[in-house]
């Protein structure tokens, strides 16, 4: 029974040896792939010159949700007041996040063309994540190094958590802001939801204008 | 001497902070059984939040009625090759301070690389107006004192919003006064009596900043809930990188997220 069991033992703790490198190569090459599927599908499906912003939107918000984790992106950014949040106030806060990163990206999409992505460094951080260092090189403009942090979702594959730009997470930018306007609300996560439906529409409003400015024409 | 010297402008600037500072108060930290709640207060790091977000008000005021205005005027007269004329002659006059950072962070590599280029641009590159070290493969890189603080240990101390400057802390705050008053370029200056050229290479070197930054600012101001507490995010989590040299490099193996603070599992 015992000598059975250790030999178990040894015998799972040799293929988990034999496994590990290669498993981990995978997974770096995996890490890598999925990020320059993401570059190449957003430039060739969002990044499209001669989009209606509408069209362009749509296309946005299914690679976003696709590729990012949001409900995790969600707890990260609210931090302890995700718990704190009843469930409907949970989900109305992963609407609201969703609609504004598309507004926020959806506008500078339109200014994208002829962008390449260039992967510097693939490396594990942690037990789930990936970090995978890139450039974007732009024309005429300074490349802008952008580090995206990825988590493994097991069957469902890589999902973004995060993205550092020039050194600033995404997340932890959120964060900081996020948590500010529940304390002036009295830390109620009530009064980030009102801020964030008002910035939704506010956003979603000058988009429209921007595009009916872009297209006098069509105005008359 | 005209009264508007750095050494009679920088006590009366120091005053009147600390002078806000009184008026304004500060901002109440939490309980000290909330954990969590202290350990945000922490990683924000601003207890003079209410300081500064007069002085950030009053920034915001002067950007939109002069700096913002100035810069989008820099920008629309002058074509991009004269900007980049521009910026390639005030990086070369900040060489020397750069230099001086490097060997004080014992960078002896990056020394050389500052030197190098200090001496090519100044020579082939008419005075500095051409980045000719640059297209050859030798990249431009910024050091300044607080950087240098940083780098021997010193702590940040709280954020802090400076008057006209922006966005700060009592290290970088110090750093910044250092370099104004011991940047050899200025120096000559001074010694030569011709304080109209300080004064322009500050002037222009702030529009040259303001215009690079025209962009990036207001897609934060479109994007942001709070624009205070997102610069204050950007910022620091900038700086940091700024410090450990990390960004357009090599990454570091050790580098995470939970940089300035950053993202840790505390979500669960």
């Amino acid at each position: 029974m015992f000598s059975r069991r250790s030999l178990v033992a040894v015998f799972a703790l040799l293929s988990l040896l034999a496994l590990s490198p290669s498993a981990r190569a995978d997974a770096t090459a995996d890490a890598r792939a999925f990020i320059q599927k993401l570059a190449d599908t957003a430039m060739t499906t969002v990044a499209v010159k001669g989009l209606s912003d509408e069209e362009r939107s749509k296309r946005f918000r299914a690679l976003f949700v696709d590729t990012f984790d949001l409900p995790e992106i969600g707890k990260l950014v609210l931090a302890r007041h995700w718990r704190a949040a009843t469930p409907e106030q949970q989900t109305e806060f992963l609407k609201l996040f969703e609609d504004i990163q598309v507004y926020t990206w959806t506008r500078r999409f339109k200014d994208y063309g002829g962008e390449t992505l260039e992967i510097l460094a693939v490396a594990p951080e942690g037990e789930t994540d990936m970090i995978v260092d890139s450039r974007i090189k732009r024309e005429k403009l300074e490349p802008v190094n952008v580090s995206w942090r990825l988590r493994n979702k097991g069957a469902e594959g890589f999902r973004v958590l995060d993205i550092k730009v020039e050194g600033a997470s995404m997340a932890f930018t959120h964060r900081s802001e996020y948590t500010s306007v529940i304390q002036s609300a009295g830390g109620k996560v009530d009064g980030l939801l009102d801020a964030m439906r008002k910035k939704a529409a506010q956003m979603s409003a000058d988009n429209t204008a921007a595009a009916a400015a872009a297209a006098p024409s069509r105005a008359n | 001497m005209p009264a508007f010297t750095p050494r009679t402008i920088l006590p009366r600037l120091v005053a009147s902070v600390f002078a806000l500072a009184l008026v304004a108060g500060c901002a109440t930290p939490p309980p000290a059984d909330d954990k969590e709640a202290m350990v945000e207060w922490e990683q924000v790091n601003d207890p003079l939040e209410p300081m500064n977000r007069t002085v950030f008000a009053f920034n915001q005021a002067v950007d939109k009625a002069l700096l913002k205005p100035l810069a989008q005027a820099y920008r629309e007269a002058v074509p991009p090759y004269g900007r980049d004329r521009v910026r390639d002659f005030l990086n070369n006059l900040r060489s020397p301070i750069i230099l001086a950072n490097d060997i004080l962070q014992g960078a002896p590599d990056r020394a050389v690389q500052t030197l190098m280029r200090f001496a090519f641009n100044t020579g082939f590159g008419i005075g500095g107006l051409f980045d000719l070290a640059g297209a050859s493969g030798i990249p431009y890189h910024d050091e300044d004192f607080g950087q240098t603080f940083a780098v021997w240990g010193i702590g940040e101390g709280p954020y802090l919003v400076l008057p006209i400057i922006g966005p700060s802390n009592p290290r970088d705050g110090v750093g910044l006064v250092a370099e104004w008053l011991g940047d050899p370029v200025n120096l000559y200056i001074d010694r030569v009596g011709e304080d109209w050229a300080m004064w322009t290479r500050s002037g222009l070197a702030g529009i040259d900043k303001r215009e690079s930054l025209l962009d990036t600012l207001d897609e934060v101001e479109r994007t942001s809930l709070d624009y205070y507490s997102a610069i204050r995010a950007l910022y620091r989590q900038r700086r940091d990188a700024e410090i450990k040299n990390s960004l357009g490099e090599k990454p570091t193996p050790g580098m995470n997220v939970s940089s300035a603070g950053g993202l840790s599992n505390e979500s669960h």
